[in-house]
């Protein structure tokens, strides 16, 4: 599998953090897990590339992070969308959106959306 | 199954952002580890080879390390910035015009000094010398307010010529405009003006502004 460059993938995880915690707060590794799952495995997120996203994220009000109970009964570090998140997330899918179709129009790179 | 966050702790050693988020983060690192531990051994892998691969899957935590760093920095680099550099900058261009203004409207007048006997198109330097003394205090308080934030010594520096540099900003700007616009000035009077401008209210506000700030500067050690 071609893996995707660290700086595209910056740049695309912050928009994907934003649109899964949209639905519902997660956890660090459910967040890195379901965006693997999600994308069939083209974007993955270690410990290394996922949290200095996350405290980035945290740091400009997007997400805010809470200690909470989970279904296991251990305590975890649950991300939730913050006011700031959502009106960020509007603008990124734009973003993106119109990256692809420049890249589609360019070098034939298919649009998804 | 080893302490996952002690081996985090080993191999990030201490983050320096205070003792709660230090815990906090190495907290968090450790159950997101033992989650990817618990998930290899639902795969069949043995307890300890789990572990082991889960603290693996970071190549380089040296590098890891600086990006946990910078992501938590970031914001509180900006700030101190501001702090130490922006404001009694601000400040010192505002108090620096401010007084340009007042001492125009009700001081004695500029003396000026011509370039040439050919008054009309010739370039000439404007000395405003009440205005040229009040510089010191500007540049003092610029140098002190930024040293009182927690600067270095090149903060305080240019904080306090602030209002000299960014007049230097405009005529450079105003410059290329000035050759491609004004065609019927020739080019060596739009040099010549540039250089006396620059002189007249960039070098020569330098210096009362150094000498107002020398006794403020300070070698300190900045904050980040």
């Amino acid at each position: 599998m071609i893996g995707i460059d660290t700086r595209i993938k910056r740049g695309s995880g912050e928009l994907a953090i934003l649109a899964l915690l949209d639905r519902e707060p997660l956890h660090g590794y459910e967040i890195s897990k379901r965006i693997a799952h999600v994308t069939g495995g083209v974007l993955q997120f270690n410990l290394a590339s996922l949290y200095p996203l996350l405290y980035r994220m945290e740091k400009r009000g997007w997400v805010k992070g809470q200690w909470e109970e989970a279904k296991s009964g251990r305590e975890r570090r649950y991300y939730h969308l913050t006011r700031a998140g959502k009106k960020q997330l509007t603008p990124l899918r734009e973003e993106w959106s119109l990256f692809f179709q420049a890249l589609h129009r360019i070098a034939g790179v298919a649009h998804a959306g | 199954m080893p302490d996952n966050r002690e081996l985090i702790q080993e191999r990030l050693g201490k983050l320096g952002l205070g003792t709660r988020r230090d815990e906090e983060i190495v907290r968090e690192l450790g159950e997101h580890l033992e989650d990817h531990a618990a998930a290899l051994e639902a795969l069949g892998v043995a307890q300890d080879a789990a572990a082991r691969e889960a603290l693996d899957s970071v190549s380089n935590w040296a590098e890891f390390r600086e990006d946990l760093l910078a992501a938590e920095t970031e914001e509180t680099i900006m700030n101190y910035r501001t702090k130490v550099f922006w404001l009694p900058a601000l400040c010192a261009l505002i108090l620096s015009n401010g007084l340009l203004a007042l001492i125009q409207i009700f001081g004695p007048l500029p003396r000026f000094y011509w370039l040439s006997q050919d008054m009309s198109m010739r370039p000439y330097f404007t000395f405003i010398i009440p205005w040229l003394i009040s510089q010191p205090v500007v540049g003092a308080v610029a140098a002190y307010w930024s040293r009182r934030a927690g600067g270095g010594l090149l903060h305080q520096l240019l904080a306090a010529l602030a209002p000299a540099i960014a007049l230097l900003g405009l005529f450079l700007v105003i410059l290329p405009f000035s050759v491609i616009m004004e065609k019927h000035v020739s080019h060596d009077i739009q040099l010549t003006g540039f250089l006396v401008l620059t002189v007249t209210w960039v070098l020569l506000p330098s210096l009362p502004l150094l000498v107002g700030a020398a006794p403020f500067l300070r070698k300190t050690q900045p904050q980040c």
